[in-house]
């Protein structure tokens, strides 16, 4: 459905995407995953034909966007970072705008059905700036779904939310992804890629970094997570004498994380039973697998508070 | 073509759903109202002296009533239209909601035009908004109705252009002030240039004083219709649309 080939954007001398390539089929919905900066928000815009491509194309269901922009729109929704609304329109108003211009044949039922899709009945006759920020995102979701895309292209759909907005949103998204519908999303917030996506990309530094399925890229390397009540020395040393074992590191707490090239849970788990074993962790997270692959450094990959989704 | 009327519309409807487009309405009608009574009284005055003096000539309502009149709600104009498109591009891109319009099936052609005849509608509305001061004058004199027509279409052209200008600024930053200052300062400068011929000589002068609006506004303003005046107001407004299209794109591809 979604096919980029070759694709670089240059902002002056600065090269923001280098030569990406990735293919996403019907109905699939992939996880956009890097920094800030990689790029995530440049190809995205050029998907949705805002930006044009230094070199290489973008191509929707067969399409080169920048050849067939009016075709290709007609068939992408686009919700950006920031939500495109106009601050002083009542949000019926700004949604038949959005409608008109889209090329919906009826805009008033299409805003009414969207509405209700994303949760805003009885909000038609708010002005969009009175709305919070989690309702004036569902505002820019409904711009972007208004004429039936079916491709969705969203961009940090849920940044800047509060915990229960964030939880409203991905439970909406993963209802849009239902069926047809192929889905784009970039995010920084990585449970929410495990939630939602079925696989990920990951970019880092305008290049494709990686690119697989959450399953395929969290066993890349094994990583076991260990915690004991009585840790020491000894139990360390022991760890390190299976066969496999590649590095073990002690943190603070009895805790351990230990780098195998086999699964050794079992071998590990009877070492540490002694050692009253308290919790053991088997399968790399997608945050390790992100944090590896985008080279930060990993130690303790608890994340910040920020990060963290208690939802 | 329905695409330039959506987003025209929504444009229009910005000035009327907002106390700038109100407030600038308001104002200029309080001024040119003042303006119409001190033209009037003037011309009332003279008029009453020439009728004791055998020597003077009998004032002509066209020249010494309408073309003063409505070249002076030109200058207005020339100030307020600036305030006026300082919005179109720059509001929009501040706001992020440009995004809306550069993904969707629109093309770049459409979004200026459309932008610009929003703008335009609702300053030539306020053109028309001093429809009033004309119908007295029918009422109580006999003013030339060709005149009077040449002035209206005069003022709408001017419009037009001053519009046009204020489009290309405003999609040169994201700030509306600076759309605004910049604005200002090019129209000044294509108003005053005439006074470059009017000093020097030469074919520099001459030129530089055919590039002024104000050479190609005087004549339809007394309502003398040259075909090389409709001509210049044509290509002034073509230029600075298309200038504003090119600026637009650029937005995409820069």
């Amino acid at each position: 459905m979604i096919k980029v080939e070759d694709l670089s954007r240059r902002y002056g001398e600065h090269l923001a995407v280098r030569d990406v390539n990735f293919e996403v089929a019907r109905g699939e919905v992939v996880g956009f995953l890097g920094p800030n900066g990689a790029g995530k928000t440049t190809t995205m815009r050029i998907l949705a034909g805002s930006l044009g491509a230094t070199s290489g194309r973008a191509l929707v269901d067969g399409l080169d966007v920048a050849e067939h922009p009016r075709k290709v729109k007609r068939r992408l929704g686009y919700l950006p970072e920031h939500p495109p609304v106009y601050a002083n329109m009542t949000v019926g108003d700004y949604l038949r705008f959005a409608a008109s211009i889209k090329g919906v044949d009826e805009p008033a039922a299409a805003v009414t059905a969207t509405l209700k899709r994303v949760g805003l009945e009885g909000m038609q006759g708010r002005i969009v700036s009175h709305l919070s920020k989690g309702f004036q995102q569902r505002v820019g979701l409904a711009q972007a779904l208004v004429h039936d895309p079916d491709v969705l292209v969203l961009d940090e759909p849920t940044s800047g939310l509060d915990p229960a907005q964030r939880k409203e949103i991905r439970d909406l998204i993963r209802e849009l992804a239902d069926g047809e519908r192929t889905v784009i999303l970039s995010t920084h917030v990585l449970p929410e890629v495990e939630d939602i996506c079925e696989r990920v990309i990951i970019i880092e530094q305008g290049r494709i970094v990686a690119e697989d399925t959450i399953d395929a890229l969290a066993s890349l390397q094994r990583r076991i997570r260990l915690q004991v009540g009585r840790p020491d020395l000894t139990l360390e040393q022991a760890i390190r004498e299976i066969p496999g074992v590649q590095r073990v590191e002690a943190l603070a707490g009895g805790r351990y994380v230990i780098d195998a090239d086999g699964d050794l849970r079992a071998a590990v788990a009877r070492i540490a039973a002694p050692a009253d074993l308290l919790e053991l962790q088997g399968r790399e997270k997608l945050e390790d697998a992100y944090l590896r692959l985008t080279k930060r450094t990993t130690g303790d990959a608890n994340w910040s508070a920020d990060q963290e989704d208690p939802a | 073509m329905k695409n330039i009327l959506v987003i025209a519309r929504r444009e229009l409807r910005h000035y009327f759903t907002t106390p700038t487009g109100w407030l600038a309405l308001c104002a200029f009608l309080v001024v040119t109202g003042f303006l119409f009574v001190l033209e009037v009284r003037w011309f009332a005055l003279e008029s009453m002296d020439i009728a004791y003096n055998p020597y003077r000539e009998p004032l002509d309502l066209g020249a010494h009533l309408l073309a003063p009149f409505y070249g002076e709600i030109s200058l207005i104009m020339l100030m307020i239209c600036p305030a006026l498109s300082m919005r179109l591009f720059a509001e929009d891109r501040r706001q992020r909601s440009f995004e809306l319009l550069l993904t969707s099936p629109v093309s770049t052609i459409e979004i200026v035009l459309g932008k610009y005849l929003g703008g335009m509608s609702f300053a030539g509305l306020m053109v028309l908004a001093t429809g009033h001061y004309a119908l007295l004058l029918i009422w109580v004199g006999e003013p030339d109705l060709g005149v009077l027509a040449g002035a209206y279409l005069n003022m709408l052209l001017l419009t037009a252009a001053f519009m046009a200008v204020g489009l290309l600024t405003s999609a040169m930053t994201e700030n509306q002030v600076v759309a605004l200052v910049l604005a200002l300062m090019g129209l000044l400068l294509f108003w005053a240039l005439a006074a470059v011929g009017m000093i020097g000589s030469g074919p520099w002068a001459e030129a530089l004083s055919e590039a002024s609006l104000f050479t190609h506004a005087e004549p339809l303003g007394r309502g003398v219709l040259r075909l090389r005046d409709l001509a210049y107001y044509g290509s002034f407004i073509g230029f600075f649309l298309f200038a504003t299209h090119q600026r637009v794109e650029s937005m995409r591809w820069g």
